[in-house]
């Protein structure tokens, strides 16, 4: 179909995202936030013959939701190829995949030490106007701001 | 729960990969601030979900699942938030994605993600390690203060 073809614009997607953060509260009274599915994963396994939590199930929906989105938009294709982080980190798999995987472990460490990330803080703790969110939020987003554009200026990244 | 977990996880993992925020080359984009739609996305998912959880609030909603009053509290800032979001902020700018846009690229198909979602379990799982660590370095029985000379020197 052609209207998921096409990337939804960000007037359709953010208002959409928020409905699905107060849908979420709506239902059972949560906060929405992806890095929760993480912890909770890590528990699961952890421990034998527990059964897998609500943020277990919201992770991997979000896993079938991306799935669904490339299928809708009639362009399901497996691939190696991660736009231009492989010619500024190299190839996937080789040197670009030690960096994402070094990268992801940043990721993980440091959402976990501040509490959150991208939709726990910066969209959920936000609308919710938590202090601690705002500042998370505002450390992130300028932090990666900066670290992108020393990326830029050092590797060349995105020229 | 599990399944309200599951569909509104759908949901977002279908918005997510339908605005190609799955993509490498939109988030860096944005980081270098040569386009502006992710934050207008952002900023409008924000002020739609305030909205709406205001109104559920102040007209007194319940759950649809437990009934229970729909509330929620807020946290003061420490500096382990702003230490970990520096460093989260550090590998969103390397890896252009995180924790949700990357469980929806494997959705996709884009396997550079099973790379980064490695990377994010061992993270998390690190954290617990050093925190149990910690802890029960905390609970652990002190030996008791030596009295005169210390041993060894």
């Amino acid at each position: 179909m052609d209207l998921f073809a096409n990337p939804c614009p960000w007037y359709v997607a953010g208002p959409l995202l928020g409905l699905l953060v107060a849908g979420l509260l709506w239902a059972i009274n949560k906060p929405l936030g992806a890095l929760g599915g993480y912890i909770d994963t890590v528990q699961w396994v952890g421990e034998r013959n527990a059964a897998p939590s609500w943020r277990v199930l919201l992770l991997a929906g979000i896993v079938i939701g991306g799935a669904l989105s490339a299928v809708a938009a009639g362009a399901y294709r497996p691939t190696l190829s991660y736009g231009t982080f492989t010619s500024s980190f190299g190839a996937i798999p080789g040197a670009g995949s030690v960096v994402l995987l070094a990268a992801g472990t940043l990721i993980g460490y440091g959402a976990r030490l501040g509490g959150g990330c991208t939709s726990g803080h910066g969209m959920c703790g936000m609308a919710m106007g938590s202090p601690a969110s705002i500042v998370c939020t505002m450390t992130f987003m300028g932090g990666a701001i900066v670290v992108a554009h020393l990326l830029a200026f050092l590797i060349g990244v995105g020229s | 729960m599990k399944a309200a977990g599951l569909l509104i996880g759908i949901g977002f993992g279908f918005v997510l990969g339908w605005s190609r925020l799955t993509d490498y080359d939109v988030i860096r984009d944005m980081l270098l601030l040569r386009k502006f739609d992710v934050f207008l996305l952002m900023g409008s998912a924000v002020a739609t979900a305030a909205i709406v959880a205001r109104v559920l609030r102040a007209g007194g909603a319940r759950s649809l699942i437990g009934r229970v009053p729909i509330a929620w509290s807020t946290t003061r800032p420490t500096r382990n938030h702003f230490v970990g979001s520096m460093i989260f902020g550090t590998g969103w700018a390397i890896s252009g994605t995180c924790p949700g846009p990357v469980a929806a690229q494997l959705g996709r198909g884009q396997f550079a993600a099973i790379f980064t979602l490695a990377g994010i379990f061992v993270g998390v799982a690190l954290f617990g390690y050093l925190k149990r660590r910690n802890e029960i370095a905390a609970s652990a029985p002190r030996a008791p203060d030596l009295v005169g000379p210390t041993p060894g020197l």
